[in-house]
């Protein structure tokens, strides 16, 4: 396949590109979901595609075409034929040439670590795990609040298997095997016309990471389902979280959100550029703060990985061939990195990319992503924490609800969960839990991060961005951490 | 060109069907062409002409007392040998599923007049877009704005094929021109922006230099922006912001019947003033959108609210039988977890221009449109956002200056209640995420704010 990716580029190459790269991605999956006992989503895609970028004049062109491999080699020439037409149509109106940083080409091969080929579990199995982990959410016990019902139960897994082919003009040969694998499980209860969710490990459909089957099964879905049910009854007659301001304990269920969206996306250089603009939007964090601009309290030190152990994106090179790094963002609270590509580290003369170009499948040309982005633990237990904290303040966890501004400054969060922390430990419980704050602000009133046993690496399977959008997938990695001075809102 | 005419689309959906051994058995096929443009300050960033196919088979066996088992495999390519592969998976999978026992059987023949993609979106050029976009880089440029955006065109089919008998073809067109124009990141550095977009079936409607215009002036006027206290006021909503308010309405069926829609309860309650009509439309020659759902159920035009109440939620099928309501023809490709939504909907125009809504403000604001709207509270439709791309205050019934950007925390059902005009020039808007609907500008009154941006 490396060869037919390879004629792709010489094909453009005679077509008149400067830089041909050329993509060969086949991809199958299989997403499972009951939904109250039946399944309602029982579905096996199955994607195989070319997609050829190339510069003409400074340009970007790129075309794409679904093909099998009996049919990619006579696609190949009308696929680069209109992928440089792009480019050639489009040169008259750059206002600067593109140019790529310098890159070795890479020549290798990576491959997920698998222990268990999730394609290869039976069908069966699969099924009989979810329809256990559904009983024990259907499951009445004694005590549940009164008035309250469950509405809404549902398990899923999902599973995926990507294999890519790139070849660039400069040699690049690379193949890459990525397999991610995940699940969870949701509760939806009602009670006087509130309806609360509760969800284990994350929302989004769960939690997932780069692995097999082996991921699934370490989530012990029916192991949680009782506590799952319980919490989403209880929330359903909890009253909800009062407004004012006071300190913020965050669960790594939230962390993750609040690390994606006020540091993920604003250190994603395309978007510090203003390239970003129209649609998703721009960022506080420009280039003349890199190294100065201070981001947080002196705790905090954030850092992109794509190596990363089980992450989304953890992989051995990026779109455009470039190794995987671990690099700094935030280091002792001040401005230090972004997310770039070859084309964005060219423009800020940085030396080398950061790895982070991505596109979410052979139809798409690639763009700057976030990848796995993580909060550096800090010390002692979540206990501890809590223990060294206040009365009224208030514990919170789990994605419901979140909104950022067009510069990534103002945000609005909602969690599913909060507790008050009375005594140093948790006390009453508090649904809706929606907190707002100012993204340099909030990450500077950080005083505490919990400890390396407390760390959690969680999976965001949804990320937009693009227009048309598109979507991709990190993980985010964090202790439970302690924010002063939060404002919470009524809803 | 990628595009299947009908009849070799029905031929190869049906030879599936006849292949397959399930009691039942769906298959649906979608073609799509694609070519689109980012541009930004640099000019063209992205660009893609790109081709893709979704065949997709739905497979179901009868189970004994009712309900099926059911499932669903797709493939991205018209290969006879992995299509028949993407059936053997469905099967697989359908064999071993748990029962749907509210599943009903698969729909018979219906009538749907067949269309065609449209001949001037379909074959626009990327130099005709590119031209676009060097009036939209000049114009800015002279004013020491960024323009940036999309210029998009895109052109699809679907056949939808089952062994109850029927057969649907449909064809969909979609252009579209969007931009903003940035003083952010500018020379002088003074704020404001200004954002247009226009979306159409046919590409030769759409007027790009009024667009440019329109997003350039906006940004001009909101330069230099004022802080703002945020509070209660009442706002004028441009049609962009009102769409990316009403996208959050789903009018969906399975949210209704499990008590989680805003729906719940107020169904037939006169609250809303009587000018406000809401009605879920099928596409039509000059809309982008579908004429039949992911059943092959014609996409009925309902009527969402009407003389101030909401009349219903919409349905697919299985939850038409299960709430004893007609199929309005808004399901998602089956089985999904996920039910009924609207698709189309369309907020009528009342009599008042723009002027006029601003007139009849004493104090408020001018909302040009939203940024990133999410859900806080389901059942009173409780949503958030920030403000963007032009905001300005209105006093004495005048627009006095631009302000900062400001987040709303607000109940968009009690809103409604509160609408004191309806604008008379009706947009179709998307928003950040995916969706798009038509809607008219709105003056509202005691629209809640909740925090300000710096910006």
């Amino acid at each position: 396949m490396l060869e037919l990716a390879e004629r792709a580029v010489r094909a453009a190459l005679a077509c008149g590109a400067e830089y041909a790269d050329a993509r060969i991605v086949r991809s199958a999956a299989e997403e499972l979901c009951l939904r109250n006992g039946a399944l309602v989503e029982g579905s096996a895609p199955f994607e195989f595609g070319l997609g050829i970028r190339v510069l003409v004049q400074g340009t970007f062109g790129f075309a794409a075409a679904p093909g099998t491999h009996r049919e990619l080699a006579d696609l190949i020439p009308g696929v680069a034929r209109r992928a440089t037409r792009a480019a050639r149509d489009l040169a008259a109106t750059r206002r600067r040439k593109i140019e790529l940083a310098p890159l070795t080409p890479s020549v290798g091969e990576h491959r997920t670590p698998v222990a268990e080929d999730p394609f290869g579990v039976p069908l069966e199995e699969k099924l009989e795990l979810l329809r256990a982990a559904d009983a024990g959410l259907a499951a009445k016990v004694a005590g549940e609040p009164t008035g309250a019902e469950l509405v809404v139960r549902e398990a899923r897994m999902s599973f995926r298997r990507a294999e890519h082919w790139l070849a660039t003009s400069e040699g690049t040969r690379v193949h890459q095997v990525l397999v991610r694998s995940g699940g969870g499980i949701a509760a939806t209860a009602s009670a006087g016309g509130v309806v609360e969710r509760r969800s284990y490990p994350n929302s989004f459909g769960g939690d997932y990471h780069t692995g097999g089957f082996e991921v699934v099964r370490a989530l012990d879905l029916a192991r949680e389902a009782p506590r799952v049910r319980a919490e989403a009854l209880a929330l359903s007659v909890a009253p909800p979280c009062p407004a004012g301001r006071r300190t913020l304990i965050l669960g790594p269920a939230q962390l993750m959100l609040q690390i994606h969206e006020s540091v993920g996306h604003p250190t994603e250089l395309d978007r510090a550029l203003g390239e970003e603009i129209d649609l998703a939007g721009a960022s506080f964090a420009t280039v003349d703060g890199l190294g100065r601009m201070r981001f947080g309290s002196p705790l905090v030190n954030l850092y992109g990985d794509s190596t990363e152990p089980g992450g989304l994106d953890t992989r051995g090179f990026d779109d455009e061939g470039v190794p995987s790094v671990a690099f700094d963002i935030v280091r002792d609270g001040v401005f230090v990195g972004y997310h770039t590509s070859r084309e964005w580290a060219a423009q800020v003369q940085e030396t080398a990319s950061t790895g982070t170009l991505r596109a979410e499948g052979w139809w798409a040309p690639p763009i700057v992503r976030m990848t796995n982005l993580s909060l550096r633990p800090g010390h002692g237990t979540l206990a501890e924490l809590l223990a060294s904290t206040e009365d009224g303040a208030i514990y919170a966890d789990t994605v419901k609800m979140w909104s950022i501004d067009q510069r990534r400054l103002n945000f609005q969060f909602t969690c599913e969960v909060g507790y008050e922390v009375v005594g140093g430990k948790l006390g009453r419980l508090f649904r809706s839990p929606t907190y707002q704050g100012t993204t340099p602000e909030f990450w500077g009133g950080c005083d505490a991060i919990a400890g390396p046993s407390e760390w959690r690496l969680h999976g965001v399977p949804n990320c937009g961005k693009g227009n048309p959008m598109q979507i991709a997938e990190m993980s985010h990695g964090a202790a439970p951490a302690r924010f002063r001075g939060v404002e919470f809102v009524a809803l | 060109m990628s595009l299947l005419q009908d009849d070799h689309a029905f031929e190869l959906l049906e030879a599936l069907i006849a292949e397959s051994p399930a009691d039942e058995t769906e298959a649906t096929l979608e073609c799509i062409e694609e070519r689109f443009v980012r541009f930004a300050p640099s000019g063209p960033t992205q660009s893609a002409d790109r081709e893709r196919y979704e065949l997709a088979l739905r497979v179901r066996f009868e189970v004994p007392g009712g309900g099926f088992r059911e499932a669903r495999a797709t493939v991205g390519t018209l290969d006879r040998d992995e299509a028949r592969a993407a059936l053997q998976r469905a099967v697989t999978l359908a064999r071993l599923a748990a029962p749907s026992p509210d599943a009903v059987p698969l729909g018979g023949p219906v009538e749907i007049q067949a269309t065609a993609p449209q001949r001037p979106t379909q074959d626009h050029t990327f130099r005709e877009k590119n031209q676009w976009i060097a009036r939209a880089l000049e114009r800015s440029e002279a004013e020491g704005l960024l323009g940036a955006g999309l210029a998009a065109t895109h052109v699809g089919n679907r056949t939808l094929v089952n062994s109850a008998g029927r057969r649907v073809h449909a064809a969909r067109s979609r252009a579209s021109f969007s931009m903003s124009a940035n003083d952010v990141h500018g020379a002088a550095g003074r704020g404001g922006a200004g954002s247009a977009e226009q979306i159409e079936a046919n590409v030769d409607r759409l007027d790009v230099d009024a667009l440019v215009e329109r997003a350039v002036s906006t940004a001009l006027r909101s330069r230099d922006p004022a802080p703002f206290a945020p509070r209660e006021l009442t706002v004028v909503l441009e049609p962009r912001a009102v769409a990316a308010l009403l996208l959050f309405a789903g009018f969906g069926a399975q949210d209704y019947a499990e008590g989680s829609s805003f729906l719940c309860g107020r169904v037939g309650e006169r609250i809303f003033p009587d000018d406000l009509r809401l009605t879920e439309e099928p596409g039509t020659a000059h809309s982008p959108g579908w004429v039949f759902d992911g059943e092959g159920s014609p996409v009925q035009r309902v009527e969402l609210l009407r003389a101030g109440a909401f009349t219903g939620p919409l349905t697919d099928g299985r939850w038409a039988k299960q709430l004893g309501l007609p199929n309005t023809g808004h399901a998602l490709p089956q089985p999904s977890a996920d039910g009924p939504a609207a698709r189309n909907m369309v907020l009528s125009t009342g009599h008042a221009p723009l002027e006029e809504l601003i007139a009849g403000v004493e104090d408020g604001l001018l909302v040009s449109q939203l940024h990133y709207v999410n859900v806080s509270e389901p059942r009173d439709l409780v949503l958030t956002g920030m403000t963007r791309n032009g905001t300005f205050r209105i006093q004495g019934g005048h627009i006095v200056g631009p302000v900062r950007n400001l987040r709303f925390t607000a109940s968009w059902i009690d809103a409604l209640t509160r609408v004191t005009g309806v604008g008379s020039k009706l947009e179709r808007a998307g928003a950040l995420f995916e969706g798009e609907c038509s809607a008219p500008a709105l003056r509202i009154d005691g629209f809640r704010f909740t925090s300000s941006s710096s910006f």
